[in-house]
C-alpha cells in the first residue's frame, strides 16, 4: 500500500509541477464561462441553460479525456524511454501496483478539474437550475429487441418476402438486421382503437395526481405534423391529448375521475381522424419526479468520472504495450472512431448488397462500437440538460464497471505486458 | 558448507539473444555464461563496451529474462517480490525525477520499499548526511550537478538497506574526489557485511574495491579470479585476457 500511495502521489506531484494540471482546471473554468457566452442560444432561458450545460461540461469533459489520454499514453511509455521504469520495477513492488497507483492518480486529477467544472455549472447555467427537479424517464416493459429478433428468426426466414440475399445470410446478421427492426417497431393505433403499455408498477405506485408525465412523439405515414386527439391513462389518472403541432409533446396525468385503468398500464385512446404510428421502445415515455438538479450533476459527476478511468487505464495499458508516439496516436484514433463508430452502425445496419470494402469498413465500425460501448453509451450530460434522471443504477453500473472492472482487467494486461517490454 | 545458500546470485549457462520483431536473432548478447557471488564479497563484472555487462545486469535485477539457463537471486526468481526486496540498484546514470527535491525522490523510494513516513523519514536523513547533500535537501534534483544527482541515485538505492548492492559503473562522471568517496563507500558498506556487485570500466578502480573479478568478452567469460590472487596488476591481466589495445589511425587527422 505505500508503495502504491508513492507512486500515486508521484504522478500528481509530476501533473502539478509541470503546471499541466493548473493550466487544464484553469482552461476548464474559463471554457465554462466563456464558450456558453460565445454560443448563440435559441433566445430563451431554457436554450441557454442547455448550451451551458451541453456545450460548458461537455467541452470540459472532451479536454480532460484528451489531456489524460495524452498523460497516461506518455506515463510508462516515457519513464521506459528515460529509463525511469527501471528504478521502480527493481523494487519490491508489484507492476499491477504501479499500473493502478497511475491510473488512480490520473483519473483523481482528471475528476478534480471535472468536479470543479460541475461546480461552475450552476452558476453559469442560471441559478433557477439549482430549484429545479429532474424526472425518471420510463420506457414501457419490453422484450429485448435481440430478444425479440429470436422470437421472430424462424418465422421471418420462411416468409416468401424475404430476399435470397438474407435467407442466405448468417444468423447473426439477420439477428442484427431484425433487432434493429425491432427496436424501430411501430404500433399503429387505428381511430377509436386503444394501444396500451405496461409499465413497471411499483415506479409508478403511489404517484399523486399532476405528479406524473407522459411524453409522446408521434408520427404517421403520411406527414410530419397531424391533428392528435385522445385520451391517455394510467390507474386512476388521465390526460386529454389534444394538439396541432407532431412535436415531442408532454402530457400531465391527473385525476379527473372516470374509470380506473389497470395498474401500471398506460393507455391511449385514439379519438382523432387518422391513424396514429408509436414506437414504444422510443415513443412513449412515462416522467415521474426524482431528486434536485444537485444530485443530478452529482450522479452525472461520478459516471463521468468513471468513463474517465477507464479511458486513463486504456492510455496506460496502450503506454504499458507502445512507445510514445505510437500509444497516443492509437489512442486518439480509437477514441474518434468509438465517437463515430455508433452512428455508423445506426446508419447502416446491415451489409447486404454492400462491396466488399464497405462490407470491412462496417465490421470494423461495429467491433469498435462494441467494444467501446461502456465509453460511448455513458452520456449524461444530455440527460442532465434536460432534466432527465442520471439514474442511480445506471451510476452504479458505471462504477462497476468503467472504475473498477475494466481498469483492473487493463492493469492486469499492462502489468503482464510490462516486463517484456522491458526486452527490447 | 551449503554453497547455494551462500550465494547471493547465481546465474547457471545463462545466454541471453535479442531478436528483432520477427523474432530472429540479432544479437547474442551473453553466451553460457555461469557465475555466482558470494554472500559478503565485492564481485567486480568487468569487460570491454558490448562485452554483456549491462545485459547480465539487468537479467540479474529481472528486468531481462535469459533465452536459456537459469539466474536465481537469493536462490529466488530475481522477478519475485520477495528477492526485490533485498536488492538495491544504482543504474549507469542516475534517471532521477527532476522535479522531486533530494529528499522527496529518497522519500519516494523508501515508500516503494515498504517503509513507513516515519522510518522514511529518519531513513532519508540519516542517507541525506551520509552522501553529504543535508544542506541542499529540499532543491529540486534537476538542478543538481552530475555529481551530486549520482549522490542521491546512490542513498535512493540504499534506503531500503539492501543485502545485495548492484552498481553498474558507480563512479561514471565523477570527478577525482567524489570517486573516491564513492569508493571508501562502496567498501565500508562491503565491511558491514553487505554484499556487492559493481561493473566498471575503469580497471584501478575495481582494482580497489573488489574482492573477485570476472572478465566478459563478446558474452562469454574469459577470466575469473580474487584480485589479490592474481599476480600482476587488474590492467595487465585484463589487457592479457581481452586483447591488446586498439591502434587509432590517427595520421588523417593531425595533418
Amino acid at each position: 500500500m505505500r508503495a502504491f500511495l508513492g507512486i500515486f502521489q508521484l504522478e500528481l506531484k509530476a501533473l502539478s509541477r509541470s503546471r499541466s494540471l493548473l493550466m487544464l482546471a484553469a482552461a476548464s473554468a474559463a471554457w465554462m464561462f466563456v464558450v456558453p457566452r460565445l454560443v448563440v442560444g435559441d433566445g430563451t432561458a431554457e436554450g441557454m441553460r442547455e448550451v451551458c450545460l451541453g456545450y460548458g461540461l461537455g467541452g470540459v469533459l472532451a479536454l480532460v479525456t484528451v489531456s489524460m489520454l495524452a498523460a497516461a499514453t506518455g506515463s510508462l511509455a516515457r519513464e521506459r524511454a528515460e529509463k525511469r521504469l527501471q528504478l521502480t520495477m527493481v523494487r519490491p513492488v508489484r507492476y499491477f501496483a504501479i499500473v493502478a497507483a497511475k491510473i488512480a492518480a490520473l483519473s483523481s486529477a482528471g475528476a478534480a478539474v471535472l468536479a470543479l467544472a460541475c461546480a461552475l455549472a450552476p452558476f453559469c447555467a442560471g441559478s433557477a437550475s439549482n430549484h429545479r427537479r429532474c424526472v425518471h424517464v420510463l420506457r414501457p416493459l419490453m422484450p429485448s429487441p435481440r430478444e425479440e429478433a429470436k422470437a421472430m428468426y424462424a418465422e421471418y426466414m420462411k416468409l416468401p418476402d424475404t430476399p435470397d440475399a438474407v435467407k442466405k445470410a448468417r444468423p447473426s446478421t439477420v439477428l442484427r438486421l431484425l433487432a434493429t427492426r425491432a427496436w424501430d417497431r411501430y404500433d399503429t393505433v387505428r381511430t377509436n382503437a386503444v394501444a396500451a403499455w405496461r409499465f413497471p408498477a411499483a415506479a409508478v405506485r403511489g404517484v399523486r395526481s399532476g405528479e406524473v408525465s407522459t411524453r409522446l412523439k408521434f408520427s404517421n405515414t403520411y406527414n410530419a405534423r397531424q391533428d392528435v386527439a385522445g385520451e391517455l391513462r394510467l390507474g386512476e389518472l388521465s390526460a386529454a391529448v389534444s394538439n396541432l403541432t407532431q412535436a415531442v409533446l408532454v402530457f400531465p396525468l391527473a385525476d379527473r375521475g372516470g374509470e380506473a385503468g389497470e395498474e401500471g398500464v398506460l393507455s391511449f385512446r385514439n379519438l382523432g381522424k387518422d391513424a396514429l404510428m408509436l414506437r414504444p421502445r422510443r415513443d412513449v415515455e412515462l416522467l415521474i419526479p426524482a431528486d434536485s438538479f444537485f444530485w443530478n450533476l452529482l450522479r452525472s459527476w461520478i459516471e463521468m468520472a468513471a468513463t474517465l478511468t477507464l479511458v486513463v487505464a486504456f492510455g496506460l495499458f496502450l503506454s504499458a504495450s507502445l512507445g510514445r508516439p505510437v500509444a497516443l496516436f492509437t489512442a486518439i484514433v480509437f477514441l474518434l472512431v468509438s465517437e463515430m463508430s455508433p452512428s455508423v452502425v445506426e446508419q447502416y445496419p446491415d451489409e447486404f448488397g454492400a462491396t466488399l470494402s464497405d462490407r470491412i469498413g462496417l465490421m470494423v465500425a461495429r467491433t469498435v462500437a462494441e467494444v467501446s460501448h461502456p465509453i460511448s453509451s455513458m452520456n449524461p450530460l444530455e440527460r442532465l440538460s434536460r432534466d432527465e434522471c442520471v439514474e442511480p443504477r445506471e451510476v452504479a453500473h458505471a462504477v462497476a464497471v468503467n472504475a473498477f472492472a475494466l481498469p483492473v482487467f487493463l492493469a492486469l494486461l499492462a502489468a503482464f505486458i510490462l516486463p517484456r517490454k522491458q526486452e527490447n | 558448507m551449503n554453497m547455494e545458500a551462500e550465494n547471493v546470485v547465481s546465474l547457471a549457462n545463462v545466454s541471453k539473444t535479442f531478436r528483432d520483431f520477427w523474432l530472429r536473432p540479432t544479437v547474442a548478447a551473453v553466451d553460457s555464461l555461469s557465475l555466482a557471488v558470494r554472500r559478503g564479497e565485492v564481485f567486480g563484472l568487468l569487460g570491454p563496451n558490448g562485452s554483456g555487462k549491462s545485459t547480465t545486469i539487468k537479467m540479474i535485477l529481472g528486468l531481462l529474462s535469459p533465452s536459456v539457463g537459469e539466474v536465481r537471486l537469493f536462490g529466488l526468481s530475481p522477478r519475485s517480490v520477495a528477492a526485490r526486496r533485498r536488492l538495491g540498484y544504482l543504474p549507469e546514470l542516475s534517471f532521477l525525477h527532476p522535479f522531486l527535491t533530494a529528499a522527496e525522490t529518497i522519500g519516494y523510494y523508501a515508500g516503494l520499499c515498504g517503509l513507513t513516513r516515519r522510518e522514511a523519514s529518519r531513513r532519508t536523513r540519516e542517507l541525506l548526511a551520509m552522501v553529504g547533500l543535508e544542506s541542499v535537501a529540499k532543491r529540486p534534483v534537476g538542478e543538481f550537478s552530475k555529481g551530486m544527482a549520482r549522490r542521491v541515485a546512490l542513498a535512493s538505492a540504499l534506503v531500503g538497506r539492501p543485502e545485495l548492492l548492484v552498481l553498474d559503473e558507480p563512479t561514471s562522471g565523477l570527478d577525482p574526489i567524489s570517486t573516491k568517496e564513492v569508493k571508501t563507500l562502496v567498501k565500508a558498506l562491503a565491511q558491514g557485511g553487505m554484499t556487492v556487485l559493481t561493473t566498471s570500466h575503469l580497471l584501478a578502480d575495481a582494482e580497489d574495491i573488489c574482492d573477485r573479478v570476472m572478465i566478459l568478452n563478446h558474452g562469454k567469460a574469459v577470466a575469473e579470479g580474487e584480485v589479490s590472487s592474481l599476480g600482476t596488476s587488474l590492467e595487465e591481466f585484463f589487457l592479457a585476457k581481452v586483447g591488446s589495445v586498439q591502434d587509432f589511425a590517427l595520421a588523417p587527422f593531425l595533418r
